[in-house]
């Protein structure tokens, strides 16, 4: 049994020296493979969730994403939706959005680029208020908290 | 082969250290260079031999003087140092600032580091997701390269990784080593318990919220890499917290205490890899022979590892990190790396060279980039 262990453990040590050697050379495969796995995405409370419809105007596009409720394990009955506007945006912005994309216009906003305005006129009453209005790098993002 | 020499009994001949060293030497050169030293620029060419010289030669002086913590411990403190520096030149040449803003959480471009992982596991298991903003693959410190790295040297070296990977416990070591005599003898050995109750109580509050509570509110280290934008009462907080806690548990407590109070008290990873150490080969073992029980070793380990009654019993816990710093200390060698299963003392210094080369390797190779760069950024200012 004092053998079996001696050389059982050996082994490991050399298997641990192997893991390491192979480790930084390998190291963009193994991520790659890793990245692969079921839960490597950001969660949509980051990532701002998928998008569900595009408005392709003349200098911008405005990307209106899913609601997002996501919790631990059921969905919160507060959420936010995530707006993002593309390309050459005005320095004022006026859009009418439906998110629920269900026809019919859920909220306007009204953002000022330059004076960091951002103003909402709900139409919905899930709508609630402007969560985040910030500039980035492809344009302008807004998240609005909704109701479930 | 290996010759005693009294107090450091794993010294070696100048021959036989280069050969130890030698295939650190080669596996370095073709890590580090890729196997394709590039001199078109001197700077960057600099940087990278000194780098490469450097790793080298702490490795071969721990197989020459037979002391390890000393030389580990260089490495590791530039390891911590260079890592500040790169993560802080990266964010200042992008935002011009060390703060992140809400676009940069909102476009997902924050780096990851290893002190996330315990935060994850629960949500990613639940909700299928990784609750950080940060990419998945590609560009700088991505989740999937930080995991995969994290679990090798884990597996391989268990909480070794605190002591030869963590790029930030070098911060907390290096305060540590800078009074000869601590101010503070007495510290109550429970007080290693307290990275569990962190661990249980970020993972909760972590998978309740979706957010990284540990990372948002507590990490000390956002003060020596990035933090939120100070925008509002919330984020003025946050940052009163890490720079609080940077102050005391990185800084002043280590400093009086001469132990890494970080790493023992607060680090939620620590306790993941603690458990870890159940299932790493390598270990560090007593000689309750050779033992005198003079406690040396229990005064200078740093994360509370030893203890008198484990000295008298001849275990070390599971909380050792296997910095050496004990094995550096015992006049009558003692104490020595061991691997699992082999009785100490029965392999010479099979089990030394083995863990030397396993964790000296990564930290060597995981660190070089960081130094390159920070050195490249020196030479660049100075010529």
């Amino acid at each position: 049994m004092k053998k079996i262990k001696i050389i059982a453990g050996t082994i490991w040590a050399l298997l641990c020296l192997l893991l390491i050697l192979i480790l930084f050379p390998g190291l963009n495969s193994f991520s790659g493979s890793a990245a692969k796995l079921p839960f490597m995405k950001i969660n949509p409370n980051y990532s701002g969730g998928e998008v569900a419809k595009q408005i392709i105007s003349k200098n911008y596009t405005i990307d209106i994403r899913k609601p997002v409720f996501d919790g631990l394990i059921k969905e919160r009955k507060s959420g936010f939706v995530q707006i993002d506007w593309r390309g050459t945006i005005p320095d004022d912005i006026t859009d009418t959005i439906d998110y629920d994309l269900d026809g019919n216009a859920d909220f306007r906003i009204r953002i000022g680029r330059g004076v960091q305005l951002a103003e909402i006129s709900s139409f919905n009453c899930k709508v609630r208020k402007i969560l985040i209005s910030t500039p980035t790098s492809y344009g302008w993002a807004v998240r609005v908290e909704v109701q479930k | 082969m290996d010759n005693n020499l009294g107090r450091t009994g794993y010294r070696k001949s100048l021959g036989m250290s280069l050969l130890y060293t030698l295939p650190m030497f080669l596996i370095t050169f073709m890590f580090i260079t890729g196997g394709k030293p590039d001199f078109s620029d001197p700077a960057s060419a600099l940087a990278i031999g000194v780098t490469f010289l450097l790793v080298n030669v702490l490795y071969f002086l721990m197989h020459y003087t037979g002391k390890t913590d000393t030389y580990r411990a260089v490495l590791f403190i530039i390891f911590a140092m260079t890592l500040s520096y790169t993560l802080i030149s990266n964010m200042v040449s992008m935002r011009h600032s060390m703060s992140f803003s809400e676009a940069d959480i909102m476009e997902c471009k924050i780096p990851f580091c290893h002190l996330v992982i315990p935060m994850m596991i629960i949500p990613a298991a639940l909700t299928k997701s990784i609750i950080f903003p940060g990419t998945i693959i590609g560009g700088f410190a991505n989740i999937a390269s930080m995991v995969v790295l994290w679990l090798f040297a884990t597996i391989a070296l268990g909480r070794g990784f605190c002591s030869w990977g963590c790029f930030y416990g070098g911060w907390d070591d290096g305060f540590s080593r800078i009074r000869k005599k601590p101010i503070i003898r007495k510290l109550s050995e429970s007080w290693k318990w307290m990275p569990f109750a962190a661990l249980i109580l970020i993972s909760l509050t972590a998978a309740l919220t979706l957010v990284p509570t540990y990372c948002d509110w507590i990490c000390p280290f956002k003060a020596v890499t990035e933090f939120e934008e100070v925008t509002s009462v919330e984020t003025a907080a946050k940052a009163g917290i890490f720079v609080s806690l940077f102050a005391g548990l990185v800084v002043v407590l280590p400093v009086i205490t001469k132990k890494r109070t970080q790493c023992s008290f607060l680090c939620p990873l620590g306790a993941v890899n603690t458990l870890s150490n159940k299932v790493t080969p390598f270990t560090v073992k007593v000689d309750k022979e050779r033992c005198n029980e003079c406690f040396k070793c229990v005064e200078v380990c740093p994360l509370f590892a030893i203890t008198r009654e484990g000295i008298k019993d001849g275990n070390i816990s599971l909380f050792c990190s296997k910095c050496g710093k004990c094995i550096d200390a015992c006049s009558k060698n003692a104490i020595m790396y061991g691997i699992k299963g082999v009785p100490a003392g029965s392999m010479k210094n099979f089990p030394r060279n083995l863990f030397l080369f396993v964790s000296f390797l990564f930290m060597a190779v995981f660190s070089a980039g960081s130094i390159i760069n920070s050195l490249q950024s020196l030479f660049h200012y100075i010529f």
